[in-house]
């Protein structure tokens, strides 16, 4: 019953970071820059990160990015997205579980972005191989704070709603 | 559900409900970003630089000896998507224009001083200034 429950959450979850992320797929680019995405697939992780715990966010971020890249079609983006998604998470993790107390999900969901373009970033730089491409990391760095704000301030809204309902798993 | 919504607007608070500790958080993002841009535009050498280097996928193509006294020039290079526009006015260069969908290289704006450089990624052409005249291996280094 309880294994039933979880992963009925994750798929739950899984869902709604790839409807997230299709949803996001449509808006025109944010901003003219490569990698420069509003990261709304993160909202799912976060979730999942201060709902279920550690595990379920890193499931749910692994099993989103691998279905989304393969959705997409594109081998290189599924592994841009994926380096990126998979560290961030692990970075994520690690700061909620060192600060539970002290930071909330904005700061966690804020380093979390940041990660995640610096680590795209830097994979790109292993396909591309072109040193310019560095030129873009103050962009990619300056763009995640809002992006990642955005995405804490949405998954807290989220889970502060949800937080009534009696979601038992794990 | 009524009443959690309830809950999270009391939850919110002052401040929108921030911690310290997320308020260092965004502080550290936008230092590592000052501080990159820092890096990456080498304000640390004042010199003027007094050579572009132009680079088309990596390689050089051009080298244009940057003069205070120079009159305004314009060199056109074949990049990947297409032809990209070089400026070149009183030892300052820019990108005055550019085949690529995004134009952060013209946006750049001007450059004249030794380790900064203009880049334009999706054609693929790069302008660098270097501190010395030759436009010898040593002065790419500091990327």
């Amino acid at each position: 019953m309880r294994d039933t429950r979880r992963v009925t959450y994750l798929a739950l979850l899984v869902s709604v970071g790839l409807v997230l992320s299709i949803i996001e797929s449509t808006f025109p680019p944010l901003l003219p820059l490569p990698g420069a995405k509003l990261g709304l697939a993160n909202i799912a992780t976060v979730i999942a990160l201060y709902m279920f715990g550690p595990w379920m966010a890193l499931e749910v971020t692994v099993l989103r990015s691998l279905l989304a890249g393969i959705l997409r079609g594109s081998v290189i983006g599924l592994f841009l997205s994926f380096s990126g998604a998979l560290v961030s998470t692990l970075v994520m993790i690690a700061l909620y579980v060192v600060f539970k107390k002290k930071m909330s999900m904005i700061g966690v969901s804020t380093i979390g972005a940041a990660t995640h373009n610096v680590v795209q970033l830097l994979a790109a730089f292993l396909l591309i191989q072109h040193v310019a491409l560095f030129y873009y990391m103050p962009y990619l760095l300056l763009i995640s704070i809002p992006t990642g704000l955005f995405v804490g301030f949405a998954s807290r809204r989220v889970v502060t709603s949800l937080e009534g309902l009696s979601l038992e798993a794990v | 559900m009524l009443l959690a919504v309830g809950d999270a607007k009391k939850r919110g608070g002052r401040f929108w409900g921030l911690r310290v500790a997320d308020v260092v958080a965004v502080c550290l993002v936008l230092v590592a970003a000052v501080g990159t841009m820092v890096f990456l535009t080498g304000s640390r050498s004042s010199t003027r630089g007094g050579l572009a280097v132009i680079e088309v996928n990596g390689r050089v193509v051009n080298r244009i000896v940057l003069g205070e006294d120079a009159k305004k020039t314009t060199y056109k290079v074949k990049g990947r998507n297409g032809v990209s526009v070089i400026e070149v006015q009183g030892g300052k260069v820019h990108m005055l224009e550019s085949a690529c969908r995004d134009q952060i290289c013209v946006g750049m704006g001007w450059v004249d001083r030794a380790g900064q450089a203009v880049v334009c990624l999706p054609n693929r052409v790069v302008i660098r200034i270097t501190g010395s005249r030759n436009g010898s291996k040593v002065d790419t280094v500091t990327e």
